[in-house]
């Protein structure tokens, strides 16, 4: 009662202030009145009576403020005050207004960027569920507590039915779909799940319904499909009409029952989902897979916590589950038997594995990022200074009327938060189209980012901004509200002189020092980027597209499969300006790998026989004949996969130089044998090494087997040609689609940009470590210029002088010009040794070149003393240019 | 200790009523009837017989903290002499905090009667 009657009062006293003042006016008026009547009962005469009274009360006004300054609402009106002076003040100087924005707009919009991608990629909780927190990924972990394995629909169903610890398991895999609506294919990125899957998540569906219970007991028997509100729009214009619409989804009739709401983006949020169905449908979708089988093991399962249960216990709970299921022997495959714990991790919307990586890669860009901020912090701090020195005498005047130094600094510090939460407005601005700049890295088709700055990253950047501008506008402010009056009001020199140019020095020292840091780590990132060109991937990618062709999705089975890809290859090789055709399962040099091991038969190089041990591990590639031509890879024994290695021929592999250098001393294993897969495989021929996955691998044993030995429904189509990238993936797109028109259309790309994504760390750390350095340059850049200007003005009389004595300019130019490059010197130093500590960080990322690379650091410290050089050199010019005479007349 | 949820401002210290006291004796004054601003500074010169003399501003401060607090109500009425005037009185909180306030007073005073005697 009593608080809310003091706030309606307060806020009524804040909205009828007039009327307050009035009331309050009436009430003192009044009291007077009764005091002079009083005196006049007393014997005074009325006039002396009056001013008794006005004696007794003192000055009314005074009065007044005292009554009115009792209530809260005064503190609330002297902020608007003060806020309204600001906004005045920022108006009347709108040219360091601006700047300042500017300044502080670059600063926080750098920070505010990397931080919105860190939010999106690592910080939120999975966007679109409820209680995201409660959500935790089941990952199945090898003994040693680092491999992972994905799990079978049995061993899901074993969690699901015996823990304790969930409200719900949920399990999920990616599954590519061919929708057909009108009898015109599309791709679309699909996911089965478990029946629960929605409600572990606690999405709920924009328009129509999710999965009912029954929908995910019995295999085959509810063909329905939940869309995302993408593909609603794209696929349906976003008709609702299309709840119980019946499309084909692989060839089969599945009914549509619910829509997605836009903001849940599925379980990986990089990873595209455009539909979602019962995994109790999977054997239609995937022919030849069944649910009931454990060794196919492609889910990833999730679960939500029951209240009050920790991730620990549930943990422990499910790592029991996990060596009873193995111990239970229902896996029949013997490296499953080492997968027996269990971990528990926040369901962050990244795969678990990819985490820390990411998360090591975004600390990098958003320390760079702070020192960014830092630096527009400091030319900040810099321009705020030179503002209360300019303003002293206002400051003097305003204590000499009465303002305390409290109330004189709440005033300046109002000031600077008022320019810091304008420039963090732009900073989001810039934030919200850099974000969406970086969406548009050349990414694999299945990968979609949402960087944008959401509720969180507001918040971050205006906190940012507040705790930048007190700590950035704290000193200025105090250093303007000094009181001592007399002085100050005396003293009509821009006074500070020798401390406050010491302060400046020291500041543009530091900037340097902190913009070299930066260049230096784009330098680096540059460099290797151009090393990462450089290195020999053992193949020519030029001038080959590439694109992923899943007949499974489109509900061919193999007989109707094998036929598909032979008439492809026909038509594709019949096409002008195509050179070569072929298939292979994993297109080279794009992040991904796969392998096993191989049992040789007979003695290796090193004269030790393992057809019973452990074997030697190696990594795999199923390849068509005309692999070794369409990329242009020697080989230097022995032939390469041919069309003759089919279905029907000996088995055989061809295998790189040094696995065959591991097999034979002299290197020559032809013919030699070896078991993979508990096949026989007989060696071929050998090709030249290569890189495989990634740039970063070193002399890797790699085995190319024939893709008609090992059939796969999903193959990835390499087509070298002379033809225009674009007509090129015209020319594939039509040859699938003359051969059947209902299949969708394909995502063609080059080689060359598959192969980008290995570099995708380094250019994306280049671009931005680039954007950030040059950013700090150029305000290190303006700060220096403006300490060389600055110190120029102050000794224009000096150097009047000395001009006038017989100094010549080249003096003049050489004194102005030394005090800039002392500076410059003094920062790149000092940016050096920081750089030689800091870039060590980075070194993962450099394939090789050293963290302290003579070259960048050199070049970094040459363009910096160069253009302090200019910087000084301008105020230098302007300084011996000047007339001694008016020089020493003014002032 | 009594305390309600109001600051104590520095003011006070300046006027010759007892610091801490005047919210009290304003109080106290209002317990027998309704009365204007001037009407309680008079009436509290007059029974202290002239110990205590307030500051107008002081008391018009506590008239607005006390009204806030809800110990007082003001509404503007006629006076005898037909002029408008802002009365203060007492509310049921008022009464009750005057009450609080009376007693722990009266416990301070004896103790400190106490204390001076045996000094003495």
């Amino acid at each position: 009662m009593s608080l809310w009657r003091r706030l309606a009062r307060g806020v009524r006293a804040l909205a009828l202030r007039a009327a307050a003042d009035r009331e309050l006016s009436d009430e003192v008026a009044h009291f007077i009145d009764e005091s002079t009547a009083a005196h006049i009962a007393g014997g005074m005469a009325p006039a002396e009576a009056r001013r008794a009274a006005m004696l007794e009360i003192g000055n009314a006004t005074v009065v007044r403020e005292q009554v009115r300054g009792a209530g809260w609402e005064s503190a609330v009106e002297s902020l608007f005050t003060d806020l309204r002076y600001a906004g005045r003040v920022l108006r009347k100087s709108p040219v360091f207004t601006i700047v300042t924005m500017f300044v502080i707009a670059l600063g926080t919009g750098a920070v505010t960027t990397i931080f919105s991608a860190t939010n999106a990629m690592l910080l939120r909780p999975l966007p679109g569920a409820r209680d995201a927190s409660a959500l935790v990924s089941i990952d199945r972990k090898h003994r040693n507590g680092k491999e992972g394995m994905s799990a079978s629909y049995p061993f899901y169903a074993e969690l699901r039915d015996k823990s304790h610890a969930f409200d719900g398991v949920a399990a999920w895999h990616d599954v590519p779909l061919t929708v057909t609506i009108g009898g015109a294919g599309t791709l679309a990125y699909g996911n089965a799940v478990s029946g629960n899957y929605f409600t572990v998540l606690g999405v709920r569906p924009e328009i129509g319904r999710f999965f009912a219970p029954d929908e995910d007991r019995t295999p085959l028997t509810h063909p329905v499909m939940v869309i995302s509100d993408g593909f609603w729009r794209a696929s349906f214009g976003a008709d609702s009409s299309v709840i119980g619409r019946s499309v084909q989804v692989n060839g089969h009739p599945f009914t549509i029952i619910g829509v997605v709401p836009r903001a849940f983006r599925g379980v990986y949020i990089p990873l595209k989902s455009d539909a979602w169905v019962p995994a109790m449908m999977l054997p239609q979708l995937r022919p030849g897979h069944s649910l009931a089988d454990v060794v196919d093991n492609p889910f990833r399962m999730f679960a939500r916590l029951k209240p009050g249960v920790s991730r620990e216990s549930a943990r422990q709970e499910t790592s029991v589950l996990t060596a009873a299921w193995v111990a239970s022997g229902a896996e029949p495959m013997p490296w499953a038997k080492n997968y027996v714990d269990a971990r528990l991790v926040p369901l962050s919307g990244l795969p678990e594995d990819a985490t820390n990586a990411i998360v090591g890669f975004f600390f990098l860009l958003l320390g760079a990022s702070a020192l960014v901020l830092l630096i527009a912090s400091v030319n900040v701090a810099a321009l705020l200074s030179a503002r209360a020195v300019a303003r002293g005498r206002e400051m003097a005047v305003r204590a000499a009327l009465g303002a305390r130094r409290g109330r004189l600094v709440r005033q300046l510090l109002t000031e600077s938060l008022l320019l810091f939460a304008l420039g963090a407005t732009g900073g989001i601005l810039i934030a919200v189209l850099a974000t969406r700049a970086l969406q548009q890295l050349p990414l694999p088709d299945e990968i979609s980012l949402d960087l944008a700055p959401d509720y969180r990253v507001i918040a971050f950047a205006l906190i940012v901004a507040l705790v930048t501008g007190v700590v950035f506008g704290l000193a200025p402010a105090l250093r303007a509200a000094r009181t001592d009056i007399s002085k100050r009001i005396r003293d009509d020199s821009p006074s500070g002189g020798v401390r406050s140019s010491t302060a400046g020095n020291a500041l543009v020292v530091g900037q340097l020092a902190l913009s070299l840091l930066l260049l230096v780590a784009a330098g680096l990132f540059l460099r290797a980027l151009e090393r990462g060109n450089r290195i020999d991937p053992g193949f020519d990618a030029t001038g080959v597209s590439v694109a992923t062709l899943n007949a499974e999705s489109w509900g061919y089975d193999t007989v109707k499969a094998h036929a598909f890809f032979t008439a492809l290859r026909a038509r594709l090789e019949a096409t002008a300006g195509v050179t070569t055709v072929s298939y292979t399962d994993v297109a080279p040099l794009t992040a991904q790998s796969s392998g096993g091991r191989m049992h040789l038969d007979g003695p290796d190089a090193a004269g030790s026989a393992d057809a019973s041990g452990p074997g030697t591990p190696v990594r795999a590639n199923y390849v068509d004949a005309g692999f070794f031509a369409a990329l242009h890879i020697p080989i230097v024994r022995g032939d390469p996969i041919q069309r003759r290695d089919d279905e029907r021929s000996t088995k055989v592999a061809v295998i790189n130089e040094t696995l065959a250098a591991k097999i034979a001393a002299d290197g020559n294993a032809l013919g030699r044998t070896f078991t993979y897969d508990d096949e026989k495989i007989t060696i071929a021929g050998i090709a030249r090494d290569a890189k495989y996955a990634w740039l970063t691998e070193d002399r890797t044993p790699f085995v190319y087997f024939p893709i008609a030995q090992h059939w796969l429904p999903r193959q990835v189509v390499l087509v070298r040609g002379t033809l225009p990238d674009n007509q090129m993936a015209l020319a594939i797109a039509r040859a699938v689609q003359s051969i059947d028109r209902g299949l969708p259309s394909p995502v063609v790309t080059t080689l060359r940009d598959a192969n980008s994504i290995v570099l995708l760390p380094q250019r994306v750390a280049a671009m931005v470590t680039g954007a950030l350095g040059a950013i700090g340059l150029i305000m290190a850049t303006v700060g220096l210029y403006g300490v060389i200007s600055y110190s120029v003005n102050r000794r224009r009389r000096e150097i009047g002088i000395r001009v006038a004595l017989g100094a010549r300019q080249t003096d003049v130019l050489g004194m102005v010009v030394r005090e800039g490059m002392k500076l410059a010197t003094l920062g790149v130093g000092a940016g050096l040794l920081l750089a030689a500590a800091a870039t060590r960080l980075m070194a993962g990322l450099l394939f090789n070149v050293s963290p302290l690379d003579l070259v960048t650091f050199a070049g970094m410290s040459l363009l910096f003393l160069a253009i302090a050089f200019v910087s000084s050199y301008l105020p230098a010019r302007r300084a011996a240019a000047s007339d001694p005479m008016t020089a020493l007349r003014t002032d | 200790m009594v305390r309600y949820p109001y600051r104590t401002p520095m003011e006070e210290q300046t006027t010759d009523v007892i610091q801490g006291t005047l919210d009290m004796l304003i109080l106290k004054t209002l317990s027998l009837e309704p009365m204007h601003g001037f009407g309680i500074s008079r009436r509290i010169e007059q029974v202290s017989r002239g110990v205590f003399k307030v500051n107008p501003g002081s008391l018009l401060t506590a008239f607005q903290r006390l009204e806030r607090a809800g110990l007082i109500d003001a509404e503007w009425r006629q006076t005898e002499n037909s002029r408008r005037a802002k009365f203060y009185k007492l509310t049921r909180a008022g009464r009750k905090q005057l009450d609080l306030e009376t007693a722990d007073w009266t416990r301070r005073v004896t103790a400190v009667a106490r204390l001076l005697k045996a000094e003495g």
